[in-house]
This record gives C-alpha cells, structure tokens and sequence, in this order.
C-alpha cells in the first residue's frame, strides 16, 4: 500500500527512510482525530481537569503556610500571623506584637476571632470528639513568658504550635491522600481505560471491514500491533501528552509568581534560562522522531514475523526450519532492541544536557538568594499578606520556601522536556495508529443504498472486469443464474472461480462491469443487507476457538439448537459431532486439530446451511469429502436449496455432472456454458478436453 | 441446561485458555520463579557487574547531600560557627569541615555552589535520575517495551548517561536470551499441544510476559542491594551522630523495616491473583483480535464483522477492567504504607522539634535527620513491598516459564541418530488417541517401503491424516511401536528422522517471503535448478512465470494473492524439493485440475524410485495409480492391496467405496 514494506527500512540505506515530517499542524491535526473517542468522556475529562487544577493551587498555597510555620516559627522561634493563629485556635500571645495594635485588615481578622475564639482547629478537634488537652499549659506559658523577648515563641509555645500543626496536617493529608492517592487515579484510569476502548474497538472495526485487496497486501501482526502498542499510546497523548504538559505549565507559572512575589528578578533569570533549553529541544526534536520510526517499525516488523511464526508452525516443524525461524526471530529481536536502545540514548542524551543548563541556573539562584538571607534584604511583595506568612524579609523559611519553589520549576523544565521527548514518539505512534482508521474501506456502503429485491429469481455478472495489483484475473465475464439451478463453475487453477463468486458478496467489486441481483447493482445496496442474504462455504475451512455449536452458529446468533443440528444433518455432520466427547459443546481448537479436513469442510457447510438464505456458495466445499459423503451432502443440499440460487466450485465430475448448468473459466472469461450433455458433445471443446483428463487414470486400467 | 451454563461460565474464568489453566501461584512456587530468574543473571554477569559497581554513585548524595543541607541552614543561613551543638560530623564529613572553618557565611556558600556544580555535570546530583521511558498506554504491551529499554540510574550527568546505557543493554540482553528461548521451546511444543495452543496467547507470552524478567532481575538483586546498603549506612550515622542525643530515633528506624514487611506480606497473594487475572484477560483480548484479523475472509464473507467486532470490544474492555483491579489492589497497599510512614515521621518531628527547641540541636539538624528518615523509610517500603513488588512480575514470568518447561518434541525425543533411510516404516499394533480421549486410530498393522507409492484411503474422518502424522513423528503413538528400518521412532534424533520426510499439508502455509524463500525453508542448500524442476514438477512454473518477478515474487499475508490451488501447488513443489526419502503428500490433488494431477501424479511415480511416497487421496485417477492402497475406515486398516485385486473382491468396502465414486 501507500507504507512501504518494513523490510524496506532494513534493505535500503536510512536516506531510504521516509522521513516523518509532523509539522505543528499534523499534529493538532491528530489530536483532533483523537476527538471522537474522546467526546463521550468529555464531562469526565473536564473533572479531571478541574480536579488537577484546584489541586495545585491549594497544594502550593498549604506548602507555604505550613513551611513558614514549621520553620519560622517551630524551628526558630518566631510568632506566627494573625491568620496563623486563627487557623489553628492560638490567642493573641502567639501573634507578632506589631499586630496587636493591628492594622484595619487584623483588626477585622481579630474580630473574627472573637466571635470565634476557638477558630478552624477547635472546629475540627470538635469534630472529631478530642478535647484540647493543651489549654491550661497554654496560658501559664503565656503569663511566664510574658517579658521575654517579644518576637520570639517561648518553648512551650514552640509546641503547642507544632502539635497543632501536625493535628491539622494530619487531617488535611488524610482527605487529600484518599481523595488524591486513591479515587483520582482509579477514576483518571477509568476514563482513559474507556477512550482507549473506543479507539480499539474502532480500529478493529476498520480493519474488519476494510476490502480483503488491503488484507491480502499488508501483514496480519501489523494491524495487531497498530491496533495493541498504537492505540495504547492514545491514552499516553491524552493523559500525559496534553493533560500532562498542561498541569506542568500550569505549575510553572504558578512557580514563576510564587518567586516574582519573592523577587521578579529572579523569576526573570528563570524564564531567560529557557531560551538555551529550547534550542536544545529543537535541535533534537528531529533525530528523536527519525529513531522513534525505526523503532517501532521494527517492533511492528518483530510481531508479524512471530504471527507468521506461529501461524505456519506446522511447516516449520516437519521441514525442521525451526533453527532457521529462531535464527531469523533472533535476528529481528536484536534489531528491534537496537532501535530501541537508539531511541534512548537521544532521549536520555537530552534529558541530561537539559538539566545541566537548568541545573546551574538553579545553583546560581541558590546562592544569590542565600546572600539575600545573609543581608536580611526585603522580599518584595512578602509585607502585604504579612498577616498570613512571615515572609517580609529574607529569612529561612522564606529561602526554603523560594529555592524549592526554583528547585520545581527546574523539575517542571525537565518534565517538559521529556514529555516533549517522548510525544515526538507518540505521534509517530499515531500517525501509524491513523493510518488504519484514515484507510477507506474500498468496499464501502452507498450514501443511498436501495431495497434489497424480495425475491430472488436471477443474478448475472455482466462483463466483469477485476485485476490485484499485478495481476489480471476477470476480463469480461458474463454470466447469468437463476432460482433453483445449481451452478457448477470449472476451470483451472487459479482460472478466478472463487474471485468470480466473492463478488456476490462484495469481498471485491469489479474494477469494469456490474454485478447484479434482480436488476439491482449490487453497488447499490447495503453490504449487510447483501451478507445477510448469501451463505458460503468457504475452500479454507476457518473454524473459530469455541464450541461445536457456536461455530455453526456463528453469524446467525438466532438460530436454535435445532436449526444447528438440523443443518449439521444436512451436511452429514450430525454423526460425527455427536460422537465427539461432549457432542456440539465440543470446544474446538484454533487450527481445528482434532478434526479431520473433511469434518472441517462439512461444519463449514452446516454453517452456510444453517444461515438459510437464498443465495448459497459452496467453494471447493467436498473436495476433502469421500465419494459416498459427497452425494449425500449434495443430495441433502439440492433437497433443501429448492428454491435457492446455489453456486459451487468442483473439480469432481460426479459433482458437475449434475449441476443444471456448467460455466467453464478461462482466462478470465467463461468460455462455454451449458449441461453436462450439451457441453460433451462439443469436439475440441475446453469442458470435454477437461473431462478426458480427468479420466486419463480410468483409460489407462 | 444446568451443565451448559457450567461450561460457560467455567469458560469465562480461564479467558480461553486451553493449557495454561491453572494459574493460582503459592508463596512457594514464586520462590522458585525468582530462583530461576537470579540464575538467568549468570548469562549476563559483566554487564551486571558493571551495573553494580556503577550504581555505587549513588552513595555520594546520599552520604553528603544531608550534611551539606544542615551546613546551609546552620552555618550559612542562621549564620552559625561550627561545633556549636554536640552532634557530630560524621568522619567522612571531616575534610569538607576543615575545608569550609573560620570562613563567612557567603565564602562558604560559594564553595557550596561550586562544589555541585561540578557534581551535577558528574552525576547529576540534585537533578534526579535517567530514564527512558516511552508513554505507555496503561497495557502489557507499552509497558513491556519500557520494561526491557526503559532502564534507570539513579545519576544524572555524564556519569548517568554511562550508567543508563549500561542499563538497558543489561535489561535487553535478559529479555533477549529468554524470549528467544521460549520461542524456541514454543516451537518445540509437541503437535497435539499446538493444537490447543492459541496464536495470540503465543505472541502475548513472547512479547509481553517475557519483559518482565529483567525486571525479576532487578527486584531481587541490585534494587534490595542498594536499599539494604544505603539503610545500613543511614543507621550507622544516625547512631554515630544523634545516637546520644535522641536515642529513640535509632530504634524508630530499626523497627520501621520489619513492621512495613509485616503490613504488606499478608496480601501478596491478593496482588499476584489480580495479576494473573489481568494478563490472562489481556491475552484473550490479543486473541480475538489475531483470530478476527487472521480470518478476515471468513469473518467478512459470513458476515460475522458485528460478531467479531463486539466480541473483541467485550474482551478488550474486561481486560481493562482487570487492569484497573491491579492498579487499585496495589494502590491500597500504597496508602497502608503511606500511613505506616507518616506515623512514624510525625513521631521523628515531635522528637526532633523537642530537642531544637530545648536547644540540644539546630534547625539544620531537622533536615539531616529528617532526609535520613525519608531515605528509611522509602528502603522500609521497597523492602516490604519486595515481595509484593515481585508478584506483579513473577505471574507474567510464570506464563513464561509455563511454556519452557512444557515437555516439547525433542525431550520427547531420543538420541539416535537415523542413518538415511534403506528398507521402510513399519508399525506394529499402532493405537492413538487424542489427549481429550477421542481414539483416532487403533489396531494398526502396517509396513511401507522404499520403492513404493502408496495410497492411504478412506471415509473422511477415518484416521489418514493422523496416520500419516506418525511417520516423521509430529504425534507419537499411544500404544504400539513405528519403527523405520527397525529403529523405534522413540528412540530417534528428531532432526535426523525429520531431515529425511517431506510433508505437504491439506493447509497450504506458505509464509510473506519471496517463492524462492518458501522453498528453502524446506531445503535451505536446493540450488536454482532444483527449485525450478520442482516448482515445473507441482505445475507452478505456469502462474510463476505470469509474476513480475517470477521466483522472487513476494507472497501476500498467508499467501493470500495466489489462489488456494496455486498455494497448493506451491506448497507442493516445497515438499518436492526437499529431496527427502519418504515423501508424504495429504490430499495434494484435491484442489488441482485434472490435468495438473495427472502431471503430478507421473511426477511421484518418477519420484518412487529410491523413496517412499505416501499419497492420501480421494480422487479415483490419483489413487488407482499407486502400488499399494491402503483402506482405512474407523481408525483401523480395513483392506490394503491394489486397485485391481481389490476390485475384484465383490464384497470389499474399496469396491463400494469407488463405486459410490463412480455414480
């Protein structure tokens, strides 16, 4: 198709190696494909969102305040703000002295507190049922201490502060863990798990129905592959492709004014610090992305050669090719972990000068701030919620409180960079995974499809035409069959015959010419509706990893226990079913080994009876029958099919020679067409010449 | 009804799985799973080394990152002289102390801010660790590659980098040598295994269980090594530092090991179930998806698509499902850890708090001290999740290993070597059944020799094709003895039996290579000139010849561009060109014309000379040609003789059997 083969990327040089070109617009443009799968969970999507959000400014803003007080005022000693205070239930002794004449904003937080004297922690120790054991200490701590130094906590101070602190934390990091470490990601999993489904369920979807032309052209692991590692990374690109840098930008800025408030200046330094990592970025961004493709294509080259592997692992065995297979799944294994170890190295290589850069940025921010300290320098907006966090000069809980705010913002720069790293390997992912989905099913549904004809009373390919890409099949086929004949089709191998018959099922339309029923196109009509009225037998007798009965049933899920078994009797199937250890519930292997070809070929056979429609295809369906089976397969058939348009391909003349009429396929045109008797009595003609072949065995005895 | 509704749901629980059913895995038998993996690491011992003596760095932060840490808050912020309170500099810190005395806060800043500098180029420090990973999509299928090339090293830097590559390399190398090792056995598994072996489970093993080992690996050697290494160091110090001063603390941390490992042990079983569960589903989900795309030609024809469609949606979404019950069932475990921890932090902070604030310690010790806890206790919960960590790869390495162990032809098989073959087969009352116990033949008195072709006819379903499968020993007989030139097939080096049949299968496998690579699959030393006889000889020259490029010509998927009978044909000429002393061709005319037959039929006539050729047929031209007709009805040889003497029986089944033939 369009991709080149996987052994092209091995085979040629790497210029040979179409270089994925994903412009900023491709790449909204994938993100946009992803829409669909995305919408049903849309109110999800935006919780989560939302959720995420709330999440970082309540973390960043509970971080401060509860940095300030444990060092500031644990660690060091200092009184804790009026906000403080109130929060976790202290009087007046704790709070600065320079408040207590108080400004108009404290005077309103104090009157606060004195209709609420026990303020937000009494509120929740009442909640829980403790009782604040620490009162009374409290207040003789207050009148000893009383003179001491009035900017300092006495010990005991010191302690109740911390103890309260903790009871508060506590209780906060217990509804947040929960809420946090528990539902949002069980619940954020749940989301993506669905979005994932919706894109499987519609690749396979695709693939199931795309023509059997594309089938028979691309590699079965492939389309495995596309649809397990591919559309798995689709919940990648939602969750930490789009969601993922969103929350970290988010964090970044947020990080960024948290140190403005600090300083600008230094803010500033930590924006211009981007510029070099950008540059890095993109000077990367293209062998990161040329790796990626390597990569997975020789992932993908890996799974369908293991497919094919075990597929044919018969052939394999009998021809003792298994070193061989090994040698070549050895080969295609190494190959893969090279690329991948490729991959890698770009990402990890960049990953490391990055953080070099943003590393001595960070250092060098260090150690200004710790001069800051040093000096007791103001900061720059920390007096205006003085009364929340004593942040007005540089001290250390404000340098703990700026530095691992300059310490995240570092961390954010690398994250990003890595989720940029890796989306330029989601993408090629997606490109792959699109491809599929993007593919027009060749056979397609009309945009107005007509009635399917009620009655069937005749059907004929009129001058059909049909070639696979390098090979000409049909050239002009005319052929016309009615309501209760059978039609034996004839010709050598690989004449067209089941080509010719997998139009009347749409497996391929004719590339000139038409095929109808009644007089109806079948262009025209629905494909379900033209599936729905044909049954066929197929030459590959394709049995499926279930039971007995659900194999004949399968595709027509109404049908009784009795119609099963009254078909298997129809295609003489009955018997031996029943002498299988559990009769029809038999489970059935995916090779159908412990059947022999002929029981094969004869549940086939039950399974196109079983669907009783007035169309029925048999292709090659007795070839693996004995002689005695065969006639009363045929006999029951020809009994049940009175009605019905019934197509079959044979080689058996015991089998043609009682077909109402015989087209005989040559070069993709039928050549003569008629019964038995008219067609053997044409001297040189190509039916009798076949005939006599056949019997050359018998002449000679 | 009651007994079908059984099945079902029976059915259900074991996500098709015909084999591997039984997936429960007790303490014990993980043990061994991790036993096996550890030896796995003696393929792969410079590597390991390396990665050993490499992951060492990691000892630098860890020792001095906490020292330097109180140095800033102490000397630097709070602008304190050394030696003020009685915690000690632990030894190693002496030279950093001496370098640092008698200078001003902002001297001894600048060479702090020099000092990693130098470092975070070296390795990193303070700027995390390297990995690799690519996103994964929540499935085994994402997460199995970044199991074998995600790698870590706790180092960043040059350092890092040369660690990491280190790394993967080790990782990949495992996976490597083990999944080649299974496929191999998987290729191995004794034909009636492979029956009820699905494709896709197949594929899900080699590709998406077999990662997981390297990660075994890791679990059970470098990550409890460096854990136990560096919780050692850290309690050392803590005892040489603050030992004095807050003994409690030492036993805090002493405790905190034992107890997470109490806490997790108890649901490891839990976790293993779920993990079980959740690939099984997976690769049941990976099934209906090989089985719906594999049979495309059925599935579309039969109008199965909706079918198909909603039975892979219905299994996809179960196996989330189950993913998501992982997920949760370890998530849990996380939060009881998580508290376990917290409590004992908050128990460190009033210790630690009390003593600063009674000014026995100073600021700069809480972050010392705290980051020694935070080190133990994150070694406390990978020690006690070690077991539970394990369980999530040992039931993916299980699946694994379920397969190498399963016995497989060649340990069926013996050891002697069969010379080329000069007289023929012979059985003696040969009896076969199926392991569901379905007797497929039974009484079997046979002897074929070279110079012969024979005929195996019969009924459909009367055993042809199971006995054929006896001669190059793809089912072995359940009772009785197949012997070819006297040597019990039991005994015999599966190549050197193999290497001298020639089998064409009723299925035409012919694999997405070239004409020309299909036929050396089956003889990989056949010249050009005995390619093209045999590809004349199965009548393929015809339609090869039409191809743009002829023998080279690539073959669609399954070999679905030719037609069934020209694969056939095909497949055919590959048994052709083995040159092999006993040929084997089942029902190879069925889908020829008549006049292809009779071509090929003079062809295997030819071919008789110094080889047997065994033909099952139903075709009245092929069989009356052969020397010998073998009939078989109900799994037992009913007549053998040749088409005229049999004929000439009036009450023989050939008879009636080619007269029904005839109508």
């Amino acid at each position: 198709m369009t991709e080149s083969s996987p052994q092209d990327i091995y085979s040629g040089t790497s210029q040979a190696l179409e270089f994925p070109k994903i412009s900023f617009r491709r790449m909204t443009q994938l993100v946009w494909k992803t829409w669909p799968f995305m919408r049903p969970m849309l109110k999800h999507i935006i919780v989560l969102l939302l959720v995420g959000f709330l999440q970082g400014i309540i973390f960043a803003g509970s971080l401060f305040v509860a940095g300030d007080i444990f060092t500031n005022k644990v660690l060091v000693g200092e009184k804790v703000q009026p906000f403080q205070a109130w929060a976790m239930g202290l009087d007046e002794s704790y709070v600065k002295e320079e408040f207590e004449p108080g400004t108009e904003e404290t005077d309103d937080h104090d009157d606060v507190e004195s209709e609420e004297p026990r303020g937000l922690l009494a509120t929740l120790v009442g909640l829980v049922g403790i009782e604040p054991v620490e009162e009374e200490k409290e207040d003789q701590a207050e009148e000893t201490d009383a003179d001491d130094e009035a900017n300092k906590l006495t010990g005991e101070q010191r302690k109740v502060v911390r103890d309260r602190m903790i009871i508060l934390l506590a209780f906060l990091s217990l509804l947040g863990g929960v809420m946090y470490g528990v539902v949002l990601p069980y619940y954020g999993r749940w989301v993506w798990h669905n979005v994932n489904q919706n894109l499987r369920v519609a690749m396979i979807e695709r693939a199931e129905h795309l023509s059997l032309r594309y089938h028979s052209n691309t590699r079965v692991g492939d389309a495995i592959f596309r649809v397990y590692q591919d559309s798995g990374v689709i919940i990648s690109l939602l969750e930490e492709g789009i969601i993922g840098p969103v929350s970290i930008i988010y964090s970044l800025v947020l990080g960024l004014v948290f140190i403005a408030f600090f300083d600008p200046l230094v803010a500033l330094v930590c924006v211009l610090v981007l510029v070099p990592i950008v540059l890095l970025v993109y000077l990367f961004t293209p062998r990161i992305r040329r790796r990626s493709l390597v990569n997975r294509r020789s992932y993908s080259d890996l799974t369908s050669r293991l497919q094919e592997s075990f597929s044919a692992i018969k052939v394999v065995k009998v021809n003792r090719a298994e070193s061989r297979i090994l040698d070549r799944f050895n080969t295609d294994s190494e190959r893969a972990l090279d690329a991948a170890l490729a991959l890698r190295l770009e990402m990890v290589f960049l990953g490391v000068l990055v953080a070099i850069v943003g590393g001595v940025a960070m250092l060098g921010l260090e150690f200004v701030m710790v001069k800051w300290v040093v000096e007791d320098r103001e900061t720059f907006l920390g007096a205006m919620v003085v009364a929340f966090i004593g942040f007005t000069v540089w001290n250390l809980g404000a340098f703990n409180a700026a530095n691992s705010r300059v310490e995240d913002t570092a961390e954010a720069t690398r994250g990003l960079t890595r989720v940029w790293a890796r989306l330029q390997d989601l993408f090629i992912a997606l490109e792959r995974a699109f491809f599929l989905l993007d593919l027009k099913p060749e056979v397609d549904d009309p945009e107005n499809p007509r009635e399917f004809p009620e009655s069937i009373r005749k059907i004929s390919w009129r001058n059909v035409h049909f070639a696979y890409t390098n090979q000409r099949i049909l050239s002009g086929v005319n052929l016309t069959a009615e309501a209760g004949t059978v039609t034996a089709i004839v010709g050598q191998t690989g004449a067209g015959k089941s080509t010719l018959l997998s139009m009347l099922l749409r497996l391929y339309d004719p590339d000139e010419g038409r095929v109808l029923i009644e007089e109806e196109d079948l262009r025209d009509l629905r494909i379900d509706d033209i599936r729905h009225n044909t049954a066929i037998a197929l030459q590959r007798n394709v049995l499926f990893a279930a039971t007995v009965e659900e194999n004949i049933r399968y595709s027509s899920v109404d049908a009784s226990r009795e119609d099963v078994e009254a078909a298997a009797r129809v295609a003489c199937a009955d018997e031996f079913i029943r002498s299988l250890p559990n009769g029809y519930d038999t489970e059935l292997g995916e090779r159908g080994g412990k059947l022999s070809t002929g029981q094969r070929q004869r549940l086939s056979i039950a399974r196109a009876v079983v669907r009783d429609t007035p169309i029925l295809i048999l292709d090659e369906p007795t070839a693996s029958l004995d002689a005695a089976t065969e006639h009363q397969v045929l006999a029951n058939l020809a009994q049940w099919g009175r009605n019905k348009v019934v197509f079959i391909i044979t080689h058996r003349l015991s089998t043609i020679r009682n077909a109402d009429q015989i087209a005989f396929l040559e070069d993709g045109r039928i050549v003569e067409i008629g019964t038995h008797a008219k067609l053997l009595d044409r001297e040189d003609g190509y039916y009798r010449k076949f005939v006599d072949a056949e019997t050359v065995g018998k002449v000679a005895s | 009804m009651t007994d079908m509704s059984l099945d079902t749901v029976d059915r259900q629980v074991r996500f098709d799985d015909r084999i591997d059913i039984d997936t429960e895995i007790t303490n014990r038998e993980s043990l061994v799973i991790v036993g096996r993996s550890f030896k796995l690491l003696s393929q792969v011992k410079k590597l390991f080394a390396a990665k050993i003596v490499l992951g060492l760095n990691v000892m630098v932060p860890v020792l001095i990152v906490p020292w330097l840490g109180k140095i800033l808050v102490d000397n630097v912020l709070l602008q304190k002289p050394f030696g003020e309170t009685d915690i000690p500099y632990p030894p190693f810190m002496d030279p950093v102390i001496t370098w640092l005395t008698g200078l001003d806060p902002l001297e001894i800043m600048l060479r702090l801010t020099l000092f990693y500098v130098a470092m975070l180029v070296l390795i990193g420090m303070r700027v995390g660790g390297t990995y690799a990973g690519t996103f994964e999509g929540g499935d085994a299928a994402s997460e199995a590659e970044n199991q074998i090339s995600g790698a870590y090293s706790e180092a960043s830097g040059l350092f890092g980098l040369v660690e990491f590559w280190v790394n993967v390399r080790l990782t990949q190398r495992i996976a490597n040598r083990l999944r080649t090792r299974l496929f191999e056995r998987m290729s191995q598994l004794p034909m009636t295994t492979l029956d009820d072996q699905r494709i896709g489970d197949s594929i899900y093993r080699v590709l998406y269980d077999a990662p997981s080992v390297p990660d075994v690996c890791y679990q059970i050697t470098i990550r409890p090594f460096y854990t136990l290494l560096v919780s050692l160091i850290n309690m050392y110090l803590i005892k040489y530092t603050y030992g004095a001063v807050i003994p409690e603390v030492v036993w805090v941390a002493w405790v905190m090991l034992p107890l997470a490992f109490l806490f997790v042990f108890p649901v490891s079983g839990l976790l293993r179930r779920v993990n079980q569960t959740k690939r099984a589903a997976g690769s049941a989900t990976t099934n209906s998806m090989e089985e719906a795309v594999n049979n495309i030609d059925a599935v579309q024809s039969l109008g199965g698509m909706e079918h198909e469609v909603n039975r892979f949606a219905e299994r996809s979404s179960e196996s989330f499902r189950r993913e998501r019950f992982a997920m949760l069932a370890w998530m849990l475990i996380l939060v009881v850890g998580f508290v376990v921890i917290a409590i004992g932090a908050l128990y460190i902070t009033i210790l630690i708090t009390n003593k600063i604030i009674e000014g026995q310690m100073t600021p700069g010790d809480f972050w010392v001290l705290f980051g020694i806890y935070y080190g133990l206790s994150e070694a406390a919960i990978t020690l006690g999740g070690f077991w539970i960590n394990l369980q999530r790869s040992v039931a993916a390495v299980r699946r694994v290993f379920f397969f190498i162990d399963y016995a497989s032809d060649e340990d069926l098989a013996g050891e002697q070597v069969l010379e080329p073959i000069r007289q023929g087969v012979s059985m003696d009352n040969v009896e076969f059944c199926y392991p569901d116990g379905t007797k497929a033949l039974s009484d079997i008195n046979l002897e074929l020799s070279i110079g012969e072709l024979v005929a195996l006819v019969g009924p459909t379903g009367a055993g042809k094709t199971s006995l054929a499968y006896l001669i190059p020993a793809l089912l072995k007989p359940t009772s009785g003895r197949v012997s070819i030139d006297g040597v019990d097939l039991n005994e015999v080096e599966l190549d050197s039996l193999r290497g001298q049949v020639a089998y064409v299968f009723q299925e035409h496998l012919l694999l997405s290579e070239t004409i020309r690579e299909n036929l050396l699959l089956a003889n990989p030393g056949a010249s050009e000139q005995d390619m093209v006889s045999a590809l004349e000889t199965a009548g393929c020259m015809g339609f090869i010849d039409r191809m743009p490029d002829g023998i080279d010509t690539v073959l669609g998927r399954s070999g679905n561009t030719l037609s069934v009978g020209q694969q056939q044909r095909l497949s055919i000429a590959r048994g052709l060109v083995r040159d092999a002393r006993i040929l084997i061709l089942d029902e190879p005319t069925a889908a020829l014309d008549p006049a292809t037959e009779n071509a090929l039929v003079d062809a295997l006539r030819r071919a008789t000379e110094g080889r047997l050729v065994v033909v099952i047929a139903h075709r009245l031209s092929t069989i009356r040609r052969a020397d010998r007709i073998i009939f078989l009805e109900e799994g037992t040889i009913r007549e053998s003789g040749t088409h005229e003497s049999m004929m000439a029986d009036e009450d023989s089944h050939y008879r009636r059997f080619v007269e029904l033939q005839n109508e």
